[in-house]
């Protein structure tokens, strides 16, 4: 990265300076320019800045494994996602599960299902748990990227991701939480005790559906970010941001009830700042990710 | 108090005749005063004094000292305020103020000053206002400055008093008024004396009234008459002439000659400045004609003294000063500085500026002695003045050198010089006894005359001057010490002087001369001998002249001056007396003046009758004074009084004539008496006044005096001071001549010195010259001496060097000697082996001649040999170069190959990133194409899910209808359905499914047995579906294709059973749950596993289907059989990579 001679020699110390993401997207196409995409570098880089929304979906595509690294085989990857897809939808119009006026969402989560194996054997079976939040994952999905078999796939690749690769921690994050919390705010983390609101947080909404619903697409995009690429802590720290912004409201609620449903449906006006808050918390308390996170 | 009254007891004893107890009781008197303050004994004093006018206890009370002032002024004004003892009191004061107290300036702010003044404007009495008239003017004086604030005061009594002449409301008698208005007059002089600009303004604003123009006219405006203008009237203002500061330098005495200077009338008049002369002219003609006019007599005597500008008594003044010998200097001077006076200063005083004056003489005095002394020098003085034209005179040089300073004094001097010569020449001639010596005299004067007259001035003092140089150079100066002591000894003690001077010069002979006539002078009272002792004058003044001109004239002259200034004190009667007393002689000397010249004789004579005719009508003429003065009145009425008195015919006084008639016409005795009393009264007021008067010139003529001794003195010390320096000067020059002549003597011994000292240089050069010379042949000596010596030096070392080598050539020739020893040893063994060596020779001569003919053929082999290992060794020589070149050239090859290899390895090393480039390209492709199938899969099992969904509608359906007749069709249907479905799916799978279709009807029984043995549970839902064949093989197709698709029967019971719930009709039973999950479950199990499956599917198929029976036997061992295949095959594919990419590619996937 610093010894690319294409890029400005003086982009090392302009975050030192104050400046941040004067030249990230020059170093981002740097980056997407080797032949041989460095999965690492991408993860890196994306945990570090912002990602420019220009090249959001092609880094994600990356990092989810949806495209190889290398250019060339781009072409026929996607042709073969692409014809997987059709195949897809079509078996399930077949086999109607989906009609043309399925909405987008249902029929991302139909392929899945499908290709999964988890093909309930009725279409009018109810939505389980997963469906719901891979539903809401896909709404906000739908939002971001355009092409829909990018979208299917970049969904199906999150979610699959959120199952596997997170699947052992996911469940500690709420007692990373409590623990962040503490160290931030602990008058607030007392209330919340006193108010037993702690265990009835929207735990579920915050890291299962990864914030899907409660952020909007623009802020969400930047979270999700740093999720694709490798690091699910800062769900806990946009948590954590949220309950700092809105502690004087919570401090003002007793009951966890309240509270709950407070922090589920928070006001997304100043969410952008939310988000930039807890990536410098995230990179306070995790230190700025290096090469090797 | 004791003491008190015993000091009021002694008081009737203060006039007790007895001097022993008068003197006595003065002391006790005087003793008490000092010591006690209090104001009794003055009161008591002054009490008894009232009462008695006792002269003892005037005395104290006139005497008295500071402390006690205060009570007498207190008891003075206290007994003022009474008119019974008013009169007592003035008189008292009178005294007291004439004495000049030490306290007199207390008496401007003492209250007896006021009530004086209240007196003298408020009294009628008129001996009471004239007492107190001449108290104030006494104390004026004195209190000059603070007497300011009583200005008005003073001039509100002047305006009443003067008016009191006039109207004289008292009636009283005229002999008081004249006597008040004598004292008047007197205050009229003081106080225009004092504060004339005030002054002059009072009169004009008091005059300028009607009523009082009658009193100006009759009383003041004669009195006007008799003053001057004042120079303050002029130059001062009313506030600077009652400037404090004005009057703080002005004494008592000089107040009082301020007063008397300003005045014209010559009783009142003092005679200090030129100015004075004119009005003492004035009176004198006034006394000698009074019936001419103001204007007239001035001019008179001018004219017949030659039309000089001078006047008379100047002249006279100039003569009196030109007389003396030795004060020549000092009277001359101040002649000179008099008659450049007045046209220079009006108000300068020569008191003042030079401090040196003349004695300042009261006017008869004055008069008298300048006129009548003047009359005896003048015989002899004609002679010094001779003496000094003629003569080189030593005396007059000096003067005539200061005169020169005095410019316009100087012409008007020789002039008056001339003139006064002539007149005392003419005086002389007149009066001498000798006529014989006229014609000399004359012609002395015409010289002097045109010496002085003719020729100026600066010739004459030119020609005085180098005549007194060459006098002086030619005439020693032995004449002058003679001058010189004998005026030293005069200045010390006048009168010893004189007796010096009479001893030295005269002889004793000549002493009582000289005394009989100071005395005769000093009574001066008598004028009947005047004449006798002019005649007394000459025969004595003669002699002196005859026998020795110069001496003489100086102790004339003393003789002469001496009673001039020394008659105030012996003088008791009133000068003013005198004068006019002598004034009546004048006219008979008058006359010799103007005898004296011929051009004036007819003049003289014109006005000689006139004078005579005047004198003989003199008394009746006396009422016809226009302007007479108050004074002369008063002295008229007191001379007629006396001559009444000495006649004691009658009282009548004759020259008041109307106030005579009322007075003494009709009163009675008494009142005469006691007239005559208060007229003494006034008459010694009167006379008091005058004596202070009196007393202040005296007091001032004393100061003056001593001002003019020390002038005197000076110059005599002036003279004798020029005397040295002549001397000196003389001295001088002849140091001077001397110094010349050493300077000359000096010059040649100069000279000669310098030629000396050329000469003498001129050899030190030579001789310089000689010594460079020799200096530089022993320089060359001496470069000589150290080249020899540096010769001498290297030849010895030279020396040195030989004797060196002498010795070591000795010591080589030892050597060689020794040399030459062994040498010949040595020859003599060569000789020896030579000889040896011959013999040698001859035997190797033997022995080679043997030799040659013993080896001659061993050469050929040797040789040939030789040439033999030449060839060889050349031949291993270029065997050796070849094999060095091959070596070399394998080297090369060797490192080519080596980079070669390199560079393969390098062409390796990338071959190798490509491949796994390439590779890792294929796998992602490999994983969307797996991923794809894999979906594929999904799909057809979901696909196949929802055919057999639809057979179990069907089936249910058909079940509905018929069982059994449905059952073929079924089948086939499900045949062909199944065929159907299959054919968009892969050919693979299609083949799959087909050989598991034909396997299972090989596998039927097998299978048929398995399931039965193995799940005997899920028979009993079998059972409960009802066992049927169709069913059973549908089942067992079902199940076989669910084993085929795992690529493992391992759980063929719960798959089939699985298969049995899933043909259940309603998927909500808990039964198709339990089966959904199952199913479910295996899936994503299998997920895994996906990747692998495909490539061995057929074989694992194959390998299944032959082991089938194997696992169904083993039972569920089947699980852990599925994983190998794949690893086996990763590990085939892995084969293809170098091992370095394991890592790598572990890490990545």
């Amino acid at each position: 990265m610093a010894e690319d001679p294409q890029r400005n020699f003086r982009s090392v110390y302009y975050e030192k300076v104050g400046f941040r993401g004067v030249e990230e997207k020059k170093s981002l196409e740097i980056l997407l320019k080797d032949d041989r995409l460095d999965i690492e570098k991408l993860c890196t880089f994306s945990q570090r800045f912002p990602l420019p929304s220009m090249y959001r979906t092609l880094v994600w595509k990356v990092l989810l494994g949806i495209l190889p690294p290398h250019h060339e085989s781009h072409a026929f990857v996607m042709k073969c996602r692409k014809e997987q897809y059709g195949d897809v939808y079509r078996a399930l119009q077949v086999i109607r599960f989906i009609t043309d006026s399925t909405p987008q969402v249902e029929v991302f989560l139909r392929i899945y299902q499908l290709e999964s194996g988890k093909l309930p054997q009725n279409p009018s079976f109810p939505w389980e748990s997963e469906d719901k939040i891979f539903l809401v994952i896909a709404k906000a999905m739908e939002e971001m990227v355009e092409d829909n078999i990018d979208c299917y796939w970049l969904v199906s690749s999150f979610v699959n991701q959120l199952n596997n690769k997170y699947k052992e921690s996911l469940p500690q994050l709420p007692k990373l939480l409590e623990q962040i919390l503490s160290l931030e705010d602990s008058r607030l983390l007392a209330h919340l005790k006193l108010c037993s609101a702690m265990g009835q947080l929207p735990y579920n909404l915050w890291f299962r559906k990864c914030f899907a619903g409660c952020l909007p697409e623009s802020s969400l995009q930047r979270v999700w970010d740093k999720v694709i690429s490798g690091s699910c802590k800062i769900l806990v720290f946009v948590a954590v941001e949220i309950l700092l912004t809105f502690k004087m409201k919570l401090m003002a609620l007793n009951s966890a009830e309240k509270i709950e449903q407070f922090l589920e449906n928070i006001p997304q006006d100043n969410t952008d700042a939310i988000v930039s808050k807890a990536i410098e918390l995230w990179h306070k308390h995790c230190g700025t990710p290096a090469h090797s996170v | 108090m004791s003491q008190q009254a015993n000091i009021g007891d002694l008081l009737p004893m203060l006039d007790s005749p007895v001097l022993a107890a008068l003197e006595d009781i003065m002391a006790a008197f005087r003793d008490n005063l000092a010591s006690d303050r209090g104001p009794m004994l003055v009161n008591s004093l002054v009490d008894y004094y009232l009462e008695t006018s006792s002269q003892q206890a005037l005395h104290i009370l006139t005497t008295l000292q500071e402390p006690h002032d205060k009570h007498l002024l207190d008891k003075i004004n206290e007994y003022m305020s009474k008119p019974a003892t008013r009169l007592a009191t003035l008189s008292l004061l009178g005294h007291v103020i004439r004495r000049q107290p030490s306290w007199k300036h207390k008496l401007s702010q003492a209250p007896v000053l006021l009530s004086l003044l209240k007196c003298l404007k408020t009294d009628t009495d008129v001996v009471v206002l004239t007492t107190g008239v001449l108290v104030l003017i006494t104390l004026l004086p004195m209190i000059p400055q603070s007497g300011k604030q009583y200005l008005h005061d003073f001039f509100g009594i002047f305006g009443r008093l003067s008016s009191w002449y006039l109207k004289n409301p008292g009636h009283v008698a005229e002999i008081y008024l004249v006597h008040l208005h004598a004292s008047v007059y007197a205050l009229f002089h003081r106080l225009y004396g004092m504060y004339p600009c005030n002054f002059v303004s009072f009169l004009r604003s008091h005059y300028s009234m009607k009523e009082n123009l009658e009193t100006f006219e009759e009383v003041v405006k004669p009195m006007m008459g008799h003053v001057r203008i004042h120079p303050e009237l002029v130059t001062g203002s009313k506030d600077h002439e009652l400037d404090p500061r004005r009057w703080k330098r002005l004494e008592t005495h000089d107040v009082v000659i301020e007063c008397a200077k300003i005045s014209l009338d010559p009783a009142e008049a003092s005679y200090e400045d030129g100015y004075c002369s004119t009005s003492l002219q004035a009176c004198a003609h006034l006394l000698h004609r009074p019936a001419d006019p103001d204007a007239i007599p001035y001019v008179i005597p001018h004219n017949s003294l030659g039309a000089s500008t001078s006047t008379p008594y100047s002249a006279s003044r100039l003569a009196l000063s030109q007389i003396p010998g030795q004060l020549p200097q000092i009277l001359n001077f101040q002649s000179s500085s008099l008659s450049a006076e007045p046209q220079q200063a009006p108000f300068w005083s020569p008191s003042a500026v030079c401090g040196m004056t003349t004695p300042p003489t009261s006017p008869g005095i004055v008069l008298e002695s300048s006129q009548t002394s003047s009359q005896p020098y003048t015989k002899f003085f004609s002679i010094p003045d001779d003496f000094v034209s003629s003569s080189a005179p030593s005396a007059t040089a000096a003067p005539l050198k200061k005169e020169e300073k005095a410019d316009s004094g100087r012409p008007s001097l020789s002039r008056q010089q001339n003139i006064i010569n002539r007149t005392l020449d003419s005086q002389g001639s007149k009066n001498s006894v000798t006529l014989s010596d006229l014609p000399n005299i004359l012609g002395d004067l015409e010289a002097s005359c045109e010496d002085s007259g003719e020729k100026d001035r600066e010739e004459d003092a030119i020609s005085n001057e180098i005549s007194e140089i060459t006098a002086a150079d030619a005439e020693p100066v032995v004449p002058r010490g003679g001058f010189d002591s004998p005026f030293y000894q005069s200045s010390e003690s006048l009168s010893g002087s004189r007796k010096s001077h009479s001893v030295a010069s005269t002889g004793p002979g000549q002493l009582p001369n000289a005394e009989p006539l100071t005395s005769f002078l000093d009574q001066s009272g008598l004028e009947g001998t005047r004449d006798t002792s002019k005649q007394a004058f000459t025969p004595i003044d003669w002699p002196c002249r005859d026998a020795e001109e110069s001496p003489v004239g100086p102790q004339e002259n003393w003789a002469s001056t001496d009673p001039g200034i020394f008659t105030p004190s012996p003088c008791k009667i009133p000068a003013r007396q005198r004068a006019d007393i002598r004034s009546q002689q004048l006219p008979g000397y008058e006359h010799l003046f103007e005898v004296a010249l011929p051009k004036t004789a007819y003049l003289f004579v014109s006005r000689k009758t006139e004078e005579l005719l005047r004198r003989g009508k003199a008394g009746p003429e006396e009422d016809g004074f226009v302007s007479a003065s108050p004074l002369d009145v008063l002295d008229k009425l007191l001379e007629r009084g006396a001559d009444a008195h000495s006649r004691e015919l009658n009282k009548l006084s004759l020259p008041s004539r109307s106030a005579d008639w009322t007075h003494f016409g009709g009163s009675p005795p008494s009142d005469e008496i006691r007239t005559l009393q208060n007229q003494l009264r006034l008459l010694q007021n009167q006379l008091l006044y005058e004596r202070f008067k009196r007393q202040q010139h005296a007091v001032r003529n004393r100061r003056l005096l001593r001002k003019v001794i020390r002038a005197a003195a000076l110059e005599e010390h002036n003279a004798a001071m020029k005397d040295q320096l002549r001397l000196q000067e003389k001295d001088v020059q002849s140091l001077k001549l001397s110094l010349q002549k050493e300077q000359a003597k000096h010059c040649k011994f100069q000279e000669e010195y310098d030629s000396m000292v050329a000469q003498l240089h001129s050899q030190i050069r030579q001789l310089q010259h000689e010594r460079e010379e020799y200096y530089n042949q022993s320089q060359e000596l001496k470069t000589k001496l150290e080249d020899c010596s540096n010769v001498i030096r290297d030849l010895r070392s030279e020396l040195k060097k030989a004797s060196n080598k002498v010795c070591h050539t000795e010591l080589l020739l030892s050597q060689v000697s020794q040399k030459l020893s062994n040498s010949e040893s040595v020859q003599q063994q060569m000789e020896f082996l030579n000889r040896q060596l011959l013999v040698l020779g001859e035997v190797n001569e033997l022995y080679l001649e043997q030799l040659q003919n013993k080896h001659a053929d061993t050469t050929k082999e040797v040789e040939i040999m030789q040439t033999a290992f030449r060839k060889e060794l050349e031949r291993a020589k270029s065997c050796l170069l070849q094999q060095s070149q091959q070596v070399e050239a394998s080297q090369n090859r060797i490192a080519e190959l080596e980079s070669q290899l390199t560079k393969k390895d390098h062409l390796l090393l990338e071959q190798k990133k490509y491949l796994e480039d390439v590779k890792v390209q294929a796998r992602g492709q490999l994983q969307a194409v797996e991923n794809q199938y894999r979906v594929q899969k999904r799909i057809t099992q979901a696909f196949e899910l929802d055919i057999l969904h639809l057979y179990s509608c069907l089936h249910d359906d058909q079940l509905q209808k018929k069982q059994e007749d449905d059952k073929m069709e079924t089948a086939e249907m499900a045949d062909e359905r199944l065929s159907g479905a299959n054919e968009g799916a892969a050919h693979s799978i299609a083949k799959c499914s087909e050989e598991m279709l034909g396997r299972n009807g090989e596998a039927n029984p097998s299978g048929a047995q398995g399931p039965n043995s193995s799940s005997s549970s899920s028979s009993s839902s079998k059972g409960n579906s009802g066992g049927s064949s169709p069913e059973k093989t549908l089942s067992d197709r079902a199940g076989q294709f669910n084993s085929c698709r795992e690529a493992s029967a391992r759980q063929e019971p719960s798959s089939r059973s699985r298969l049995t719930v899933g043909s259940f009709p309603s998927s909500e039973s808990f039964l198709g749950m339990k089966a959904r999950e199952l199913f479910r479950n295996k899936s994503e199990s299998q997920c895994d596993e996906d990747g692998v499956a495909i490539h061995s599917l057929c074989n694992t198929l194959k390998t299944e289907l032959c082991k089938g029976p194997r696992l169904e036997a083993r039972g569920l061992p089947g699980p852990p059989e599925p994983p190998p295949p794949p690893r086996n095959q990763e590990s085939s594919v892995e084969s293809l990579h170098i091992m370095d990419y394991n890592e790598s590619h572990h890490g990545h996937s």
